[in-house]
This record gives C-alpha cells, sequence and structure tokens, in this order.
C-alpha cells in the first residue's frame, strides 16, 4: 500500500502533462522491415503535410494528409487494389497523422490491410542509410 | 565554521526562495468549432507566480496542423501572458486531440515542460458509409450502396447527386427518416480500371451549401502494375497522373467528406 503512494502522488501532480496519444494495437503496426519484405504487395502513403512530402518521401509513397484529405484520397485510390497492403507513416514514432489517416482509411474509404509504419519516416530513413 | 553554515544556510534559502513558476490557468482546452469554421484557436493562458523570470526555450505544436505565438520571450515575475495554438481544421472530423509541449529554463525539471492540450470537436457533417465503393476488374455489374446521414450538427434536408462520369448510373433514395439517404450505383463496365467521385451537394448551410465526394472505382486486376509509376526519392509532390474525374462543387459551395 506505502509503495503505492509515490505512484499516486506522480499521477495526481503530473495528470495534466500525460500525452493524450494512444497506442496502436501491435495488430495494426508494421516494422520497416516487414513492409519492404512486402514489395509490389505494399502501397505506401505518406500522411505528413505536403511540404515535408515535398521535401523528401518514401519512393513511390502517395500523398494522403488530413489538411487535404478531400482532394488527395480520390488521387490515391486509383493505385490502390484489394490484394495490397497499405502502408502508412508520418515524421517519427510520436506523431499522430498516420494512425489518424490510418484509422480514416479504415473507417471511411473502409480498406482492409491498412497498417501504420512503426518508427515512420525517421526509423525508414535510419534503415535505409 | 559559522561563516560556512551561514553560507550554506543562505544558499539553500535563496535556492528555495528564488523560484520561476509558470502556473496554467487551463492545461487542456476544450474548442467546438462551427461547421463553417476553418481554424480554432485556443489561448493558453499563464502567470510567472515565481520570484524570478521564466524564459520560453521552445515551444512545439504536435502536429504541422498547429500553430503556436508565444507574445514574448521571457516572463517577468508576477506577469500574465498567453500561448496561442492556432488549429488548422483543414479536411478533419470528429474530436481532434493536438498537444503543445511548452519547455522553460525552471530548474525544476518537472515544472520546466508543461504539455498543453487542444481539444477540438469538429463537427460532423454527413455521415456517409462506405464513402468509397469498388468492384474489381470484370465483376458482375451489381448495384453497391452508399448510406448517408445528416448528424444532428448538419440539418440538411435534401441532397443532390452530380457525376462527371458516364460510366456509373447513380440514383438516390430517401430513406426511413428525415435526413437519410441511399445511393444505389451502379458501373455500366467492369472491364477495365477507372474511377470517379460523386459529388453530392446538400442544402446546408444556406449561405455557403457544403457538398461531399464518394469514390467510385473499377480496381486493377490482382497483380497489375499500379496505374502510377512510383515518385522517385527527392520528387516533387506528385500526387496522381490520371485522377479521377471528379465534378467541381459550385464555387460558394464548402466541400467536405
Amino acid at each position: 500500500m506505502l509503495a503505492c503512494l509515490p505512484a499516486i502522488g506522480e499521477g495526481i501532480y503530473f495528470r495534466d502533462k500525460i500525452s493524450w496519444q494512444s497506442s496502436i494495437p501491435a495488430s495494426e503496426l508494421v516494422t520497416v522491415d516487414r513492409a519492404r519484405a512486402w514489395g509490389d504487395g505494399a502501397i505506401w502513403v505518406d500522411a505528413r503535410p505536403d511540404e515535408e512530402f515535398a521535401r523528401d518521401h518514401v519512393p513511390g509513397a502517395f500523398s494522403l494528409n488530413e489538411d487535404h484529405w478531400n482532394e488527395l484520397l480520390p488521387q490515391f485510390l486509383p493505385n490502390w487494389s484489394p490484394e495490397k497492403k497499405v502502408v502508412v507513416y508520418c515524421s517519427a514514432e510520436s506523431c499522430n497523422a498516420a494512425r489518424d489517416v490510418a484509422k480514416r482509411l479504415r473507417d471511411e474509404a473502409q480498406l482492409k490491410n491498412v497498417f501504420v509504419l512503426q518508427g515512420g519516416w525517421e526509423e525508414w530513413l535510419k534503415k535505409s542509410r | 565554521m559559522k561563516t560556512r553554515i551561514l553560507t550554506f544556510t543562505l544558499s539553500i534559502f535563496l535556492c528555495v526562495a528564488a523560484r520561476a513558476e509558470l502556473k496554467w490557468e487551463q492545461s487542456t482546452i476544450d474548442l467546438h468549432p462551427s461547421v463553417s469554421d476553418k481554424t480554432a484557436v485556443a489561448h493558453f493562458k499563464y502567470q510567472n507566480t515565481g520570484t524570478t523570470p521564466v524564459h520560453f526555450k521552445s515551444v512545439k505544436a504536435s502536429c504541422g496542423c498547429t500553430t503556436t505565438q508565444t507574445q514574448k520571450e521571457m516572463v517577468n515575475p508576477g506577469e500574465k501572458g498567453e500561448i496561442v495554438a492556432t488549429f488548422t481544421i483543414g479536411d478533419r472530423t470528429g474530436q481532434q486531440i493536438k498537444t503543445v509541449t511548452v519547455q522553460t529554463d525552471d530548474p525544476n525539471p518537472a515544472q520546466a515542460t508543461s504539455i498543453l492540450t487542444l481539444k477540438a470537436t469538429i463537427p460532423q457533417s454527413l455521415d456517409i458509409k462506405p464513402a468509397f465503393v469498388y468492384w474489381q476488374s470484370g465483376e458482375e455489374l451489381k448495384p453497391k450502396k452508399i448510406s448517408i446521414k445528416a448528424t444532428k450538427d448538419f440539418p440538411a434536408k435534401n441532397i443532390t447527386v452530380k457525376s462527371n462520369s458516364q460510366n456509373f448510373e447513380s440514383k438516390v433514395e430517401p430513406g426511413s427518416a428525415s435526413g437519410e439517404w441511399t445511393i444505389e450505383v451502379t458501373p455500366k463496365d467492369t472491364s477495365h480500371p477507372f474511377g470517379t467521385a460523386l459529388l453530392v451537394q446538400t442544402d446546408y448551410p444556406k449561405e455557403a451549401p457544403k457538398s461531399f465526394y464518394v469514390n467510385l472505382q473499377v480496381t486493377n486486376p490482382p497483380g497489375a502494375p499500379p496505374a502510377l509509376k512510383p515518385n522517385a526519392p527527392n520528387a516533387p509532390a506528385v500526387k496522381a497522373a490520371t485522377p479521377p474525374a471528379i465534378p467541381k462543387a459550385s464555387p460558394s459551395a464548402g466541400v467536405e467528406r
């Protein structure tokens, strides 16, 4: 009981300081190595803002962010087919954009096999060095 | 020896007394933008309740969609101010939670970092399910249904559906309740891949009625090359070479999904 006190105290003290980012279920995550192994069976989606996509992106990736969702979705869909796996990424582990875009692809477009890239663009760059 | 004890006691006292402390009026702000709002703005008010000045080292938003403005670099004891976080709604819907991480030079690590949270509830206008329907190449020419419901924040009474493509037939049927419709779409041909978007125009809000898109696609047969050539690394933001034909909304109308 006594051992719990510091944890409870910290919980109260940091109640407004914790991040709201909810974790993504493991089944919806994919590592860079695994996604790369899918080869042509995967379609890459860049959920970062337009400027970041313009600066650099995973070769072959399509830009699809929530700033211009209505404009970009109809441009992405002709490249999708049911047997393809969709790999969505944003800047890094800490960003939420990939999770949000993946959720909309599942919920609104009702696509299956949509994954979020673990570590995002940062991890992809690291593995590409 | 006495001097040493005095110096030690004094330095402890000074350490305790000379403290910087930024107190936030609210570290979480709930915002409820209207259907026509383009941005949601949160004002995070603070006061330095300590006895020494506080310097901002960095103020970072969790996403590119949020910009921040600090009025000053340094906050003197007793001084008040605010950090303004502007969230650009774009094409987002539902509850959006964005954070702003503020780093100050407060020697106490627990006080040096504050995480400010902006929760924006963006009203959902039309619930379109699914917003994308597809037929596989060679699939039977069977109709598919799209259900449309106006939410309580968006009391549309009528919709009209337009398409630029001659390759699909669509018809709209009113649903069982007011503000509900079903669109039935049938492709005329599934022998080759093509796509289009249906433009769903509403009668709400009256001054600038909103429009929405439903994407229709006859997909590539399995194993076929993609419709577009992949972008080379560092290539400019080429988003699509052959985007589907999208009917244009009237100039005054807002477009959403």
